[in-house]
């Protein structure tokens, strides 16, 4: 039985050679996936976190496993570059987020996000503005005028220059016309939030996860959230917007691409596999405890997503500078 | 009390306590082979934990994590490469201890003091978590900024001979870690347009790279010239730390312990930096200063008491606050969030018998450790009777494996054979690594938080002054300088034309 069947797939091979094999035929796509699907992660932390779980439950979906390989470094470009450069065949794909765009802006990577085929989007993580529970501020137009009619500059803690929170900083300082007003201090390793409870900063940006602990133990208010939304676990908070931020909406997505040419059918399967793995319990338990939602969006409309947010990210750096 | 009760049996639980002992030996197995590290094994750890129970999946964690930091000096001692960058210090004196035959003596103090360290911090942990955490939230930029500058002065101690060579093998450290992506502001540092080194030096590839390849080089040079050194089977014992050892190395125990605590709950700081630290002061304050670096075992005991109690220190800021010290506390971090873990001030509240059950696990994996590592000294030594031009080739085929799976990059495995041919010619000027390696462990912290100072305080260099143990760290280290230059004088006062007083010069 075996010995047919590898005469066959011999048989196979060399009609597939005949009618030229750089050309990915239809039975494979019907077949997909036949081996293992390579699952490309750009960040540690959250990100990590939840690109192994994803990859965990789509495995299940897909029949085949999905690895997760961890390719961190030059703030996603590394792992962009590796995935890029692979064969678009659906079996490396990327768990990628809005620092395709802001990798790009920043002059980090040859190639921007129409190198890449999305798949689907699957989570998005709204950053919080949050100060000290004693600051004496109850609301964000508060603060705005404590800064407005004070002296000193308001010490701003975020993630480095050109990552996610710090774009979310200068979005949102811009919005309310304070920005010169601001002294944005960027730390690494999500440390802003013990800088603000040591008071060496005035506000911090960080995820809400990051802050929550601190909000229940009575250290530290949240005074917005910069989505168009507020958030669930904390559905309190106001958004930035309804406490006068103008109509500012910041969003980090995460989701899934492959690289460009990728088939249509092969994107269909796994964006399927990603719409199943996005209505499981375990990812719904998962955000939760996290702090991240689940907001599911397919290939279509995750691609006008991409290209909209690109534009936001681009005016963005360039009136940051 | 109650809560240590009830989460006794959760603790004692098979599948729990079996839960701990695989993490524990999938960490010593990481830890000990040269360029897989805890940080990699607790990777490939967490998705196996999502499946788990709670007590069961935070247990296989941390004895991961554990086994990972204790593991690493079974490569540090048996073939003088460090199984992680916490190691590197105690490759100074344990390789020397381990190639005049004392290898089993070496590694025998290694995982009792390791053991000694971690439950200590562990214990510094559970009476006094807020007291401690209040503590080391105060150290901000500024603050850690001089406690990394104090880390860099022990280059004094390091630098064997020469001050000027132990400078130059410092900065060297320091500038190979600035290539890539600027973490503050973002911008490319000696990357010459290329994508690939974004990524930068990772410092567990430029560390096995200046450990590992001029050690193999010169093995294969020696081999071919036939000036082969072997050990005797005879000679390599299994011989074990006696009581009367450890009593007398008690202050040093004890002080490097304290001090891994200590810089365990800052966040920010870590094994390594710990590891030096201890291995300075156990050296400034021997009788015995010369015979550091040929193989005292002080030198073995300080860096290994120091890096364990790293893990007990590491865990104050990441249970009580939700701050994780370092990458590999980063993803256990992870494991307890997707649990329902929520470190920060209401988990001793809300979840006292969870904590419970984490200090018991941390106490589990010790013990289990301790036993692993007992009785496979006896196996370990025997890894001395390998040829050594046969045992570089197996080091050299796992320096290319481990280097390539940290980031899943070949750029690391170039990055690792350049550095280590740079090494190789350093070595061959007599200048020391060891002061690279400091560089290397320091540089990152040293410039980000001199930077994040400044950004702080407007530009205003007061910043550095306005804080007393911003003020203590700077007086250590003109202290400790100082005490160099005067020993140094009075050295080359009592013996003119001593080699040293050249050199110097």
């Amino acid at each position: 039985m075996r010995s047919f069947g590898v005469a066959t797939s011999w048989l196979a091979a060399s009609v597939a050679a005949a009618a030229l094999i750089a050309v990915p035929t239809a039975k494979a796509q019907e077949d997909f996936p036949t081996k293992p699907v390579e699952m490309t992660i750009l960040f540690g932390g959250t990100a990590q976190t939840i690109g192994q779980l994803l990859a965990d439950l789509m495995s299940k979906e897909l029949g085949q496993p999905v690895v997760p390989v961890s390719r961190t470094g030059g703030g996603g470009a590394i792992g962009y570059s590796h995935v890029h450069s692979t064969r678009p065949d659906g079996y490396n794909i990327v768990w990628n987020s809005n620092s395709i765009s802001s990798g790009y802006h920043q002059g980090n990577l040859p190639f921007n996000y129409e190198a890449f085929e999305p798949i689907a989007r699957v989570t998005v993580e709204v950053p919080a503005l949050a100060v000290r529970a004693d600051s004496g501020w109850e609301s964000l137009s508060d603060m705005v005028e404590a800064v407005k009619s004070g002296e000193t500059k308001l010490k701003m803690g975020a993630s480095g220059q050109g990552s996610f929170t710090d774009l979310t900083a200068k979005a949102l300082f811009q919005e309310l016309g304070i920005e010169d007003k601001v002294v944005y201090v960027p730390y690494g390793d999500g440390k802003a939030p013990v800088e603000l409870l040591a008071g060496r900063v005035d506000a911090a940006i960080q995820w809400p996860g990051q802050f929550i602990p601190h909000v229940q133990s009575g250290d530290l208010k949240m005074l917005c959230v910069t989505g168009s939304e507020r958030v669930e676990v904390i559905d309190d908070v106001p958004t930035c917007a309804e406490a006068g931020a103008g109509d500012l909406d910041i969003t980090m997505w995460r989701g899934l691409a492959a690289p460009e040419g990728t088939p249509q059918e092969v994107v269909e399967k796994l964006q399927e596999a990603a719409r199943k793995a996005a209505e499981s319990d375990q990812l719904k338990d998962a955000s939760g405890k996290l702090g991240f939602e689940i907001s599911f969006m397919d290939a279509q409309e995750f691609g006008e997503l991409i290209a909209k947010d690109d534009e936001v990210i681009a005016e963005l750096l360039k009136s940051g500078n | 009390m109650d809560a240590l009760l009830s989460a006794l049996p959760l603790v004692a639980d098979p599948s729990v306590l079996l839960a701990i002992l695989v993490g524990s030996l999938i960490g010593l197995i990481f830890g000990s082979v040269p360029g897989l590290t805890y940080s990699l094994a607790l990777a490939v750890v967490l998705p196996m934990t999502f499946q788990l129970p709670t007590v069961a999946a935070v247990g296989m964690l941390l004895g991961t994590y554990i086994g990972g930091m204790t593991g690493g000096s079974v490569a540090a001692i048996l073939i003088g490469i460090p199984g992680t960058p916490s190691a590197a210090a105690t490759v100074l004196d344990g390789y020397p201890l381990a190639r005049t035959g004392r290898a089993g003596l070496a590694l025998g103090t290694a995982v009792l003091v390791s053991t000694f360290g971690g439950l200590f911090s562990l214990a510094v942990m559970i009476v006094s978590v807020d007291f401690v955490s209040g503590i080391a939230i105060k150290f901000g930029p500024a603050e850690l900024f001089a406690l990394v500058l104090f880390g860099l002065s022990t280059i004094c101690g390091l630098a064997e001979k020469s001050l000027l060579r132990g400078l130059i093998a410092g900065v060297i450290g320091l500038l190979v870690m600035t290539v890539g992506l600027d973490a503050i502001d973002g911008v490319q540092r000696m990357t010459f347009g290329s994508t690939a080194f974004l990524q930068g030096v990772d410092l567990l590839v430029a560390m096995v790279g200046l450990f590992a390849v001029p050690q193999i080089m010169q093995t294969l040079i020696d081999w071919r010239r036939g000036r082969e050194i072997r050990l005797e089977a005879g000679d390599v014992r299994s011989e074990m730390p006696k009581w009367s050892e450890l009593r007398r190395n008690f202050g040093v125990i004890v002080r490097s312990a304290a001090l891994g605590t200590g810089i365990g709950a800052i966040p920010g700081t870590g094994g390594p930096i710990a590891a030096f630290l201890a291995y300075d002061q156990a050296r400034r304050f021997s009788k015995n200063k010369e015979k550091f670096g040929k193989g005292e075992l002080a030198g073995v005991i300080a860096p290994e008491t120091a890096n364990n109690s790293v893990t007990g220190g590491s865990m104050i800021p990441l249970l009580s606050l939700g701050i994780p010290g370092d990458p590999a506390t980063a993803i256990i971090l992870g494991g307890l969030l997707i649990h329902g873990l929520t470190p920060g001030p209401l988990l001793f509240m809300e979840h006292k018998t969870e904590v419970y059950t984490i200090y018991l696990s941390i106490v589990v994996a010790y013990v289990a450790i301790l036993a692993f590592q007992y009785f496979g000294i006896k196996l370990f030594v025997r890894v001395l009777r390998v040829p050594p031009h046969i045992l570089s080739v197996v080091i050299g085929v796992l320096c290319v494996i481990g280097t390539f799976a940290i980031r899943n990059s070949f750029f690391d495995v170039y990055v690792m054979m350049t550095i280590g041919l740079l090494g190789y010619l350093l070595m061959r000027a007599r200048i020391p690594v060891t002061p690279i390696i400091l560089g290397l462990v320091l540089g990152p912290t040293l410039e980000r938080e001199f930077r994040t100072a400044l950004i702080l305080s407007d530009g205003s260099y007061a910043i550095f002054f306005q804080s007393t143990a911003a003020l203590i760290f700077f007086a250590l280290t003109i202290l400790i300088i100082a005490f160099h230059f005067i020993g140094q004088t009075r050295a080359r006062r009592a013996a003119p034309n001593a080699k040293a007083s050249i050199d110097a010069g």
